[in-house]
């Protein structure tokens, strides 16, 4: 077991753009940690150095306490899941799980054993004689999987593991591989472009995009606390509602607070219609444009004279209604200055007290 | 579409008259080899002998040290084969998967390489294996062609195609290079290797230029140019025992060629399609 | 990590020094053989500059070589090619007869020249040779196939498109089927009549394919020997041979190393523009791509 420090990292390939720009991130021993982000935000890059597949431009990579620059990516304690499993088509899954284990020299009879435990664990006992294209997704999955487990590493790594798979499987392996964490305890770092998996997996998450870390937090501490706005619109489906200062203005009077110029609110948190006598909130008379109803919830997309905006609503859909009136509660709101940094603020940066507005709504 | 009866019968018949023209020749030296001397000297020709002489092929395997041409065609074949083998392998490992400085000349020395026919420089090389006492040795045969530009560029494209991330998996299974290369690549790139293989061994088997320029005594002669001997024996030619002798040296490939006829052609027309 | 810097050299290192050994350092030797005189057996090599050259362009024995390989190799590929494309076309179906015929027709390919060579001897015998017979029974006169300066060569012409012709063919069928269906439906529609088909679809789809054998053909027909040596000779009357045997004759019959030399020389002059040509033209049309 071991935790992992990038420090000052930077990584260019041949003399391009730095692809990852003096990165600092801590993964504590024993964590599930997720790094997520769009695609071609570095995460694979970041990944295969602290793997050791791809040399650093500059920085310093500890596993444990020892910096491991130079160490080879077979010396590292590290087993790795990809993402088409990369399983050696020519050896059979045996071949395969034993691979690893022959190139650290352990004596053959206790290689056999190690190999059969595993394939008892993840269930392959039957398939040990075949060769990997003769079996079904999940079960490469489980194969790859018991490749990774049977060195008894200090450090996972998963890059996009599960991208292949499909939806009902999906949810399956992820259940397994949380169950597989606790069992282990050992340190998970795990890739994902998809923040539903981000979320309901890691208990640490580390958003990146460009290169640059966003934010790292636990996954309910960055769906109610963005750092910024980048990881605001990343998080949540549908992402957060992101409305310009002046637009804001119009409704509430002038924000106080100098710093701010974007004012954010996630879906979920604007209520229709019933509400619309809340406290302290923002009122605005909308338009439905479009709907969707997925069930428990219902996820509109409606016009105000402050901008368009979505709304998730978990009562009954409201197909013959058009016009709605729409509260967005004051202690729901985000605030962001011009970079995207969230603003923090100690009381409620308006002017003019909500109820003014109110008035405007009810004439 | 529907061809009517008598298109599809004339269709039959050209087939069989273009497998007449390409077949037919075998047959006849077959036939010719089991004729009497006499037999081979009538006109018009007779196409199934009399009597079946199964002594020509004796005759004509007596007529020369033949046992030591077979093994030397046979020693010549498999040892450029293995050179091959042991040269070709890393290198086209390097040029697939490493980045160093003068990859690029390097490479295009193979390529040169490549374009250079043995009948280009052969004058030149049998002074130089006369200086190191190589000529009329085996080594002469084989060493000139212990590696393959053809190979080399052709199990490189192979090697390409191999996924990054097998390699990197590897490698996190603290494989070294070497390992990768052996159990990794070398089994991923099985059917190019035995494509090659095929068409070596068949190019050396058959090769007859080679062993004849760089040879002046019995001792290293191959097949090829012991048959091609056959001809000068005792003034005039006596066919029947020249077909026999051909027919020895023909019948090895064309079992070959019977049982791997995908791979051979998939060998010989690589360059073609690819 | 120091080794690993240099396993990449250590790797590729055998198969360069073969053919620096071998392939390379032949080369230069021949040119600098070509500016000397030398008979092999005598210590010395004495330097004449550009004579052998000379003489060897004034000679015209060795004009007449030069016509003849030229003769050799333009018409070899043209009905090699050719004919194949009939073949091919013929040929290019699915179902066992067809997989059959192709192997047939590809069998010599594999075949050794030496066999092939005294194989053919046998049926051009002008005698009892198969060919004469045939041609009798269409009620041709015999002909002195190999031994009459007139028909000496078109006779190892002959010999050279029947070897080719399988191997030709099976390079164009993998042109056609990689031509893809879509255009020719496309032309199904339109009604498109089957020699514009060809003209529009098939035959600019095939030509990378074409130029490829054109190439290979010229390259592999230029250095014919073994077929000449075994048969001919070189004769009757000098009227079948060619630069290799040529070659092969000065320097291993007559000893005239550097005089040999000079015309391996311009043997390399000329592979070395059509693979210049080779290259150039692959590189455009992979430029085009
Ligand atoms: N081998 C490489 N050479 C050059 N650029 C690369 C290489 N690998 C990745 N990149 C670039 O680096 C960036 C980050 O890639 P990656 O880490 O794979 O992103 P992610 O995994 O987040 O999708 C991308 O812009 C990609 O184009
Ligand atoms: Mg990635």
């Amino acid at each position: 077991m071991a935790k992992i420090q990038l420090k000052n990292v930077s990584k260019a390939y041949g003399n391009n753009k730095k692809v990852i720009e003096d990165m600092n991130l801590d993964i504590q021993d024993g964590s599930f940690t997720v790094l997520v982000g769009p695609s071609g935000c570095g995460k694979s890059t970041t990944l295969r150095i602290i793997a050791g597949l791809e040399d650093v431009s500059a920085g310093e990579i500890w596993i444990g306490d020892q910096l491991v620059n130079d160490v080879a990516p077979g010396k590292r304690g590290i087993s790795m899941v990809f993402q088409n499993y990369a399983l050696y088509p020519t050896m059979s899954v045996r071949g395969n799980i034993e691979f690893g284990l022959e190139n650290m020299k352990i004596p053959k009879a206790e290689r056999k054993k190690m190999v059969e435990e595993i394939a008892e664990i993840v269930d392959l006992t039957e398939y040990l004689d075949k060769k990997p294209q003769n079996l079904s997704g999940g079960q490469r999955q489980r194969v790859a999987l018991a490749r990774a487990m049977v060195k008894k590493p200090d450090v996972f790594i998963f890059d996009e593991p599960l991208s292949n798979l499909d939806a009902k499987l999906r949810g399956q392996m992820r259940t397994e591989l949380i169950q597989l964490h606790k069992r282990l305890g050992t340190t998970f770092i795990y890739v994902t472009h998809d923040q539903v998996e981000a979320m309901s997996m890691g208990d640490e998450i580390v958003i990146l995009d460009k290169g640059h870390i966003m934010q790292q937090a636990a996954p309910m501490e960055v769906y109610h606390n963005p750092a910024n706005q980048f990881v605001a619109n990343f998080i949540g489906t549908p992402s957060m509602n992101i409305l310009s200062k002046s637009m804001v203005e119009e409704k509430t009077g002038t924000i106080t607070d100098e710093r701010i110029s974007y004012v954010g609110f996630r879906p979920e948190h604007a209520a229709m219609q019933v509400e619309k006598l809340a406290a302290s909130g923002i009122n605005l008379s909308c338009e439905i444009i479009t709907m969707e109803t997925l069930g428990s919830e219902t996820l509109y997309l409606v016009n105000s004279d402050a901008g368009q905006f979505q709304v998730k609503s978990f009562q009954a859909p409201l197909v013959e209604t058009k016009k709605v009136d729409i509260t967005i509660p004051m202690d729901k709101l985000y605030y962001f200055d011009t970079q995207g940094n969230r603003v923090f603020v100690e009381d409620i940066p308006f002017q003019t007290p909500a109820r003014e507005v109110r008035g405007e709504v009810l004439v | 579409m529907k061809t009517s009866l008598p298109l599809k019968i004339l269709n039959v018949i050209g087939l069989i008259i273009m497998v007449a023209i390409f077949a037919m020749p075998f047959i006849w030296m077959i036939s010719t080899s089991l004729k009497t001397l006499g037999e081979t000297m009538v006109f018009p020709p007779k196409w199934i002998p009399d009597e079946l002489i199964w002594e020509n092929f004796i005759s004509a395997w007596n007529s020369g040290p033949f046992l030591q041409y077979f093994m030397n065609s046979v020693l010549v074949s498999v040892g450029i084969l293995i050179f091959q083998f042991i040269t070709v392998i890393p290198a086209a490992y390097a040029f697939a998967r490493y980045e160093f400085r003068f990859k690029n000349v390097l490479f295009s020395l193979v390529m040169v390489t490549m374009m250079i026919p043995a009948q280009l420089i052969f004058l030149p090389v049998f002074l130089n294996l006369s200086d190191w006492g190589l000529l009329d040795t085996l080594w002469g045969l084989i060493l000139p062609f212990a590696t393959s530009a053809f190979g080399i560029f052709m199990l490189r494209q192979t090697f390409k195609q191999v996924p990054e991330e097998l390699l990197e998996a590897a490698r996190l299974d603290n494989s070294t290079d070497f390992k990768i290369m052996m159990k990794i690549m070398v089994p991923m790139a099985k059917p190019t290797l035995i494509t090659l293989g095929l068409f070596n061994f068949i190019t050396h088997w058959n090769d007859y230029f080679w062993p004849l320029v760089m040879t002046t005594t019995e001792s290293a002669r191959t097949l090829p140019v012991g048959i091609a001997q056959l001809r000068q024996v005792d003034g005039g030619v006596a066919w029947n025992i020249l077909m026999a002798g051909n027919v020895i040296l023909v019948i090895p490939i064309l079992i070959i060629f019977f049982f791997a006829q995908r791979h051979i052609i998939r060998a010989f027309t690589y360059t073609g399609v690819k | 990590m120091r080794s690993a810097k240099w396993r990449p050299y250590f790797f590729v290192a055998p198969a360069i020094i073969v053919f620096l050994v071998f392939f390379i350092q032949p080369i230069f030797y021949m040119i600098y053989l070509s500016f000397h005189d030398w008979n092999f057996i005598s210590p010395d090599k004495t330097f004449v500059g550009l004579g052998n050259f000379k003489d060897l362009l004034s000679d015209p024995m060795f004009l007449e070589v030069i016509r003849n390989t030229l003769m050799y190799t333009f018409f070899t590929v043209l009905f090699s090619i050719s004919l194949a494309l009939l073949m091919s076309i013929w040929l290019n179906k699915q179902g066992w007869m067809y997989s059959f015929v192709q192997g047939a027709v590809f069998s010599p390919h594999i075949i050794s020249l030496v066999s092939i060579a005294m194989l053919w001897m046998w049926i051009m015998d002008a005698d009892y040779g198969l060919l004469n017979w045939v041609l009798s029974l269409v009620g041709l006169e015999k002909v002195p196939w190999l031994t009459d300066p007139n028909t000496a060569l078109s006779s190892l012409i002959i010999i050279a498109v029947w070897k080719n012709i399988g191997y030709f063919t099976l390079i164009i069928i993998a042109g056609l089927q990689s031509i893809p269906k879509h255009l020719y439906e496309a032309a199904a529609l339109d009604r498109t009549p089957p020699w514009r088909r060809f003209a529009k679809i098939t035959f600019p789809m095939l030509s990378p394919s074409l130029f490829f054998l054109t190439i290979i053909g010229i390259l592999d027909s230029i250095k014919v020997f073994e077929t000449i040596s075994i048969i001919t000779k070189g004769g009757p009357l000098n009227s079948t041979n060619t630069l290799v045997y040529y070659i092969y004759e000065n320097g291993f019959i007559f000893f005239k190393i550097g005089y040999a030399s000079a015309a391996g020389v311009i043997l390399l002059v000329i592979l070395s523009i059509l693979t210049l040509l080779y290259f150039k033209v692959l590189s455009k049309r992979v430029h085009y791509q």
